[in-house]
């Protein structure tokens, strides 16, 4: 009798549980789910807005002419510079900071506070913002560089002052989060390693390098993941601070190219070819992540 | 006795953690500030070289010229609507879906739940725009900002799933148990002890995507026109103008980022504590 109390229970919760995620599932198959069949189901076929020829199914033309074609590939060599000068810029910075605030020195509630302010800001605002202290003639960095002595730049205007421009100014939005990730890893840690560490005399740098460093291994790879899939996001600030992928197709990222050709060249069967490599090239990143963050979720 | 005694021993790790410290929260906040001082300079202050950083006599003018025009006002009003509603529904959806998550260790579409969740995360939205936009015309719903609502909840529905689960988690389970055993039915538990306790973590979870929704970009840019304007569409407008309006863009950018430098602040604790549960454990 029992027993068959405890089943009906479980039953119960289950049947509770598959309702409540029910909103849940259809907001993901109609907004996710559906869009992601069409765009298989356009990337096959050579759909043109405006075009004169009817459209018809063309099989992975779209695919092989996209890998064939520099545009391509130029693509795909600015998301992984953009991305790599991002990554070197911010875990370490991210991880120094959440040292220096760990330490609870005083005032680190302010500095906390403080720090944390560009995560959240407007990415439009904050684009625009830069661009104008990245301005050639008028901006704030320029006068800076100039009155310290190095030369002015033309920041926006050329490939590799742009490709920094864009990192750097991502990174000045990430860096918070990567902190943040990194105080909760710290404040996580068990201290006997460390008590140890102590007795056996070790100096910081070397309990860092030898007991923190590799306790913080998991935290640490969980946030350089999270980071990389946010890096073949990244759009609105390359949006405002080059004109969409400018000068040239200087900073076009992946991304990018696949807004251009679907929204400015109307190309919408190249684009979602193009989208949907964005997401297979982007696939990997997503196990890696699950096995990263423990198979869990 | 952990690490961060032995950095504070050494008078040097003290000495460079400050200098770092201080250098970081000044390149931190100077744009905030620039964006905030450019809002009230005139034209002549603006572009002056040297930059005026401290010694400009402020003026309200900019402030002024954007509120006396409707055009404003109505985009403003409609991002609040917008994120206001957006976010209510992604939050109600969310916490019911963590509920599930977070309580039945079993049932039918769990796993799949839980790996679209992720693989969702992990694709750009703008993957998604092209079809969109076909399925927004063809329902006859651009530039429709019911459409707006439902859009913006949905992208950022996995997010708050995540985090909301990663608050769910942290009521104990034994609250249930106990109401269960003297009686209470499924909903009763969800309504009298998990949405009390829960208030605390859907109010960060609120501010959170309350604030992605204000600064969502690549859904209003693509599938709005006038109507269903928000306020980062409008500011990215000043670009096309042929000279960059610096001012008013100006002042436009602060009424956007002043609301949110203040709401991080607000729940820098619950930032903490959500997003690194959540990420930490997966």
């Amino acid at each position: 009798m029992i027993f068959v109390e405890g089943q009906s229970l479980e039953r119960r919760a289950q049947s509770l549980a598959t309702g409540l995620v029910l909103p849940t599932w259809s907001f993901l198959l109609l907004v996710f789910a559906l869009p992601l069949l069409m765009a298989v189901y356009l990337s096959v076929r050579n759909e043109q807005i405006g075009g004169f020829i009817p459209a018809v199914f063309i099989g992975i033309e779209n695919f092989r002419s996209e890998l064939s074609s520099p545009i391509f590939w130029e693509a795909f060599r600015t998301t992984f510079i953009i991305m790599s000068f991002g990554l070197v810029l911010q875990v370490p910075i991210g991880l120094g900071l959440a040292l220096a605030l760990y330490q609870q020195l005083w005032g680190t509630r302010f500095f906390r506070s403080a720090l944390l302010i560009p995560m959240l800001l407007t990415p439009v605002a904050v684009g625009l913002m830069w661009r104008f202290m990245f301005d050639t003639d008028l901006g704030v960095v320029n006068w800076l560089l100039e009155s310290t002595g190095f030369s002015a730049k033309n920041w926006l205007g050329m490939r590799w002052p742009a490709i920094w421009a864009v990192a750097l100014v991502d990174s000045w939005q990430s860096i918070p989060f990567v902190m943040l990730m990194c105080i909760a890893g710290l404040a996580g840690l068990p201290s006997g390693p460390l008590e140890a560490a102590r007795i056996d005399g070790a100096s910081a740098w070397q309990s860092f390098r030898h007991v923190v460093l590799p306790m913080l291994r998991p935290v640490l790879l969980v946030t350089l993941m999270i980071r990389v899939i946010d890096a073949f996001k990244l759009f609105d600030l390359i949006f405002i601070m080059t004109n969409r992928g400018g000068p040239g197709t200087a900073t076009q990222t992946l991304g990018m190219l696949t807004y251009n050709t679907g929204f400015t060249f109307l190309a919408i069967s190249r684009s979602a070819a193009l989208g949907l490599s964005l997401v297979i090239i982007s696939l990997p990143i997503y196990f890696l992540w699950r096995k990263a963050s423990g198979g869990r979720r | 006795m952990n690490f961060l005694t032995y950095l504070k021993h050494v008078r040097i790790g003290r000495v460079c953690s400050y200098i770092g410290l201080l250098g970081a929260v000044l390149v931190s906040l100077f744009p905030v500030y620039w964006t905030l001082s450019t809002s009230i300079k005139t034209r002549v202050s603006t572009f002056s070289i040297p930059p005026q950083f401290f010694d400009f006599t402020p003026t309200f003018k900019n402030y002024v010229q954007l509120f006396s025009s409707s055009d404003f006002l109505y985009v403003l009003s409609n991002t609040i609507l917008i994120t206001f509603f957006s976010t209510l529904l992604c939050v109600i959806v969310s916490t019911l879906a963590a509920y599930a998550l977070a309580r039945t260790k079993r049932f039918p579409s769990r796993v799949s739940l839980e790996v679209s969740l992720l693989l969702v995360r992990a694709v750009p939205t703008i993957v998604l725009m092209v079809p969109l936009f076909q399925i927004v015309s063809v329902l006859n719903l651009y530039d429709n900002r019911a459409a707006m609502i439902i859009l913006y909840a949905a992208v950022n529905l996995p997010f708050a799933v995540w985090l909301m689960t990663s608050f769910v988690e942290q009521i104990p389970v034994e609250l249930e148990e106990c109401a269960s055993v003297d009686g209470a039915s499924g909903f009763q538990i969800l309504s009298k002890i998990i949405f009390p306790l829960a208030v605390p973590g859907m109010a960060a979870t609120m501010i959170f995507v309350a604030l992605l929704a204000w600064n969502e970009f690549l859904i209003p840019v693509l599938l709005a026109g006038e109507t269903a304007k928000t306020l980062p569409v409008y500011i990215s407008g000043f670009i096309s103008a042929r000279n960059l309006d610096w001012g008013p863009m100006a002042a436009a950018s602060s009424l956007a980022i002043v609301p949110i430098a203040f709401f991080t602040v607000l729940i820098q604790r619950r930032l903490v504590s959500g997003l690194s549960s959540g990420a930490v454990k997966g």
